[in-house]
């Protein structure tokens, strides 16, 4: 992200400088006011989930999920604490149903429980690409916007979508076994290497 | 589907109730921590945003667009949502407003807007979404995490448009 971030504003900002110099100052601040009101809705957002899976680890709800889920949880991520395996059940749940919104916070309570070094674990590279390939059952915020601009149909895309989405999901886990190996293997590996 | 959330609310709710939780405190509680969450975040989304527009206002994208049509278009994606494909990596607001350009450009129910929908919906913002997952942690080195979901925004979007051909 370093590289990416500092090539792409550079080149951005020498373009912008060029064209209109007094525009760069301009973008910068209405960009940082954006992120502002956008911190402030997350802020809103994550409220309401944190509050309500705080009631539902409380009452041991969560604990219930992630008994369900422990199969997958296990295929998934390999042995992880009971409180991980809370967070990540709760993250594939809200993925399941579509609440994106939902799937975030949770997410980065398993990453906060989990990942303590500067190096990513395989347990931090698979919950982010189990989330950043999630399976879509129902693109909300597409069919409203087509609708509001008179489509037809604006929700004969779903099965494309979901398709879609299906295979990024099987592809994007299998690439995570292909670099990462299962988790069993990699615990002998750095035995091994020790 | 308008059911799901509010049921789960509701379930969660009640559960806690006779459970004998404090449900009232419980929340509070959560909630707390939320705050502390998109502190850390918002300087974050602070430089994606920085970078993103300054992108968009410079013009560049398109430039950067033109350059990679040809490519993109033996995929089988058609040249006008390139550009959607390479901002939707770093901004979900960004790449819907292109989103919505397309749609007015050409017509909401064409194939092109089609093939924009879908690669809205099938892929993610991949380098805003480590920004926001990695925020509070140590976490320098990310592996294959980012190259993996970039591939499967790639493969999705490719995926998507031939999908939106045949249905």
């Amino acid at each position: 992200m370093n590289i990416v971030w500092t090539v792409i504003t550079i080149a951005a900002f020498v373009a912008l400088t060029i064209i209109n110099p007094q525009s760069v100052l301009t973008v910068c601040l209405d960009s940082s006011s954006q992120a502002l009101k956008t911190a402030l809705e997350l802020t809103a957002i994550y409220c309401i989930w944190l509050g309500v899976f705080k009631i539902a680890e409380e009452c041991r709800l969560v604990e219930k999920l992630s008994k369900l889920l422990k199969p997958v949880n296990k295929w998934l991520y390999g042995n992880i604490s009971e409180v991980a395996a809370g967070y990540v059940s709760l993250n594939l749940a809200s993925n399941l149903l579509g609440v994106g919104n939902a799937a975030t916070p949770s997410a980065i309570s398993a990453i906060g429980e989990v990942e303590h070094d500067e190096k990513l674990s395989r347990f931090g590279v698979m919950l982010f690409v189990v989330n950043a390939t999630s399976v879509q059952l129902l693109p909300t915020t597409v069919i409203g916007l087509r609708a509001s601009l008179g489509s037809a149909n604006p929700s004969d895309i779903i099965l494309p979508n979901l398709l879609a989405t299906i295979i990024t999901s099987v592809v994007g886990v299998a690439l995570v076994f292909v670099a990462y190996g299962r988790c069993r293997k990699k615990h002998i590996v750095v035995k091994e290497f020790n | 589907m308008n059911y799901i959330v509010p049921v789960l609310l509701i379930v969660v709710l009640v559960y806690g109730l006779i459970k004998k939780v404090n449900v009232y405190d419980s929340f509070v509680l959560g909630a707390k921590q939320s705050f502390n969450l998109s502190l850390s975040i918002f300087p974050y989304l602070a430089a994606t945003f920085i970078m993103v527009n300054a992108l968009r206002a410079s013009g560049l994208d398109k430039y950067v667009t033109s350059f990679l049509s040809p490519p993109f278009s033996l995929l089988g994606v058609p040249s006008e949502v390139v550009e959607l494909m390479l901002l939707r990596p770093f901004s979900g607001s960004g790449s819907l407003a292109i989103l919505t350009d397309v749609y007015k450009q050409y017509g909401v129910d064409s194939y092109i807007s089609r093939c924009a929908s879908c690669i809205y919906g099938s892929s993610e913002t991949v380098f805003y979404v480590a920004s926001v997952y990695f925020a509070g942690t140590k976490v320098k080195h990310t592996g294959a995490a980012i190259p993996i979901a970039l591939f499967c925004n790639l493969l999705g979007s490719v995926a998507a448009c031939l999908l939106c051909r045949i249905m």
